[in-house]
């Protein structure tokens, strides 16, 4: 966590130390402010979406996420997380909260895998700015070409990633201030 | 964003008031849960959103246009995927930039490579965040998985569309 701090504070101040070189210092002002402004806009998603990721660690039982999502869920725990990952609305800030969330509760790596890449490729909300700006044909063509890729991945991750998933688990643990839940019943 | 607000909103408050109701505390432990995440992650998601802002600013989307010029096949299929991860923010700041590059007259391979990294891949901004809220673990072991599916995704779409 610490060193995540460290790293993202260092690419920030390169990345500043680099707009100043190219652009004058009034660059920081800019920044600061595409920033600050991005923050204040994300945080009432942010907070929603955390409220929604608690609620979740409470009141989904461990035995439930297991059925959906776990270990025993199968293919219909792939098709479950791609069918929520289409349909949550919202930005990483909103989607990284649910899936830490999921997987603290019990539910396997893949299943989560498919519910992030979902999001990233067939979220419904992008679909009609992508329709409108890129056409029709190109829109059709992107999402028919990579409509697969969520479960495909997912199932791969089940299969061959399995073990990893605990050293996730207890990293996550660990950034949410070591309020180790699984899920209540 | 309003509709985004509004649909998470909903879910909250939908979850909080069940817990609620189960009449065990259990929306106080959700709402712990969900304070302590926010206090813990508050520093890391400010440096993040800092970052976000100045990738805005410091690489211009001209920049980015100029890249993807004439390029086709695989030399352009792989610039795509570079032009992928570089494009900051969601999609209402992505998508004019690509719609930009494609109207520019950027093939469909490199374009859709680029989308498709841009989602994938993920852009820089969005694996910060990813890094923040879920761990490096996760980001290394996604972005393991994925590597292959952008370049094709593009060159499927140079060679069959």
């Amino acid at each position: 966590m610490r060193n995540t701090f460290i790293a993202m504070s260092l690419a920030t101040i390169i990345l500043a130390l680099t707009g100043v070189a190219a652009y004058g210092p009034e660059i920081l002002i800019k920044g600061l402010t595409a920033g600050g402004k991005m923050f204040l806009e994300m945080v009432p998603l942010m907070i929603a979406a955390l409220v929604f990721a608690g609620m979740i660690q409470v009141l989904v039982s461990g035995e439930t996420i297991n059925k959906w999502m776990g270990r025993d869920s199968g293919i219909k725990g792939l098709l479950f997380g791609g069918v929520a990952g289409a349909l949550i609305p919202g930005g990483p800030y909103v989607y990284y909260p649910i899936a830490a969330s999921f997987l603290l509760s019990g539910a396997e790596i893949g299943t989560v895998m498919t519910f992030v890449l979902a999001k990233n490729l067939w979220t419904l909300t992008r679909l009609p700015v992508e329709f409108a700006l890129l056409g029709p044909y190109l829109t059709l063509v992107r999402f028919g070409i990579t409509l697969l890729f969520p479960i495909l991945i997912g199932l791969f991750a089940n299969l061959f990633f399995s073990g990893y998933a605990d050293r996730v688990r207890n990293q996550i643990a660990g950034m949410q201030g070591k309020v180790k839940t699984k899920g209540s019943g | 964003m309003t509709f985004a607000f509004t649909i998470l909103a909903v879910l909250a408050s939908g979850a909080s008031i069940f817990a609620y109701t189960k009449g065990d505390g259990s929306h106080v432990r959700g709402f712990r849960i969900a304070g302590s995440t926010f206090v813990n992650m508050l520093p890391l998601l400010f440096m993040a959103f800092l970052l976000a802002g100045f990738m805005q600013v410091v690489i211009p989307p001209e920049l980015i246009r100029s890249w993807l010029g004439g390029e086709a096949g695989l030399r352009g299929v792989l610039i795509g995927c570079l032009v992928g991860i570089l494009i900051p923010g969601g999609p209402y700041i992505a998508f004019p930039i690509i719609a930009s590059i494609y109207n520019a007259g950027a093939g469909l391979g490199p374009v859709i490579a680029c989308i498709t990294a841009w989602a994938m891949w993920g852009s820089v901004t969005k694996i910060v965040f990813e890094i923040t809220l879920i761990g490096y673990w996760f980001t290394v072991l996604r972005l393991c998985l994925v590597l292959l599916f952008p370049p094709f995704a593009g060159m499927i779409a140079a060679v069959f569309f």
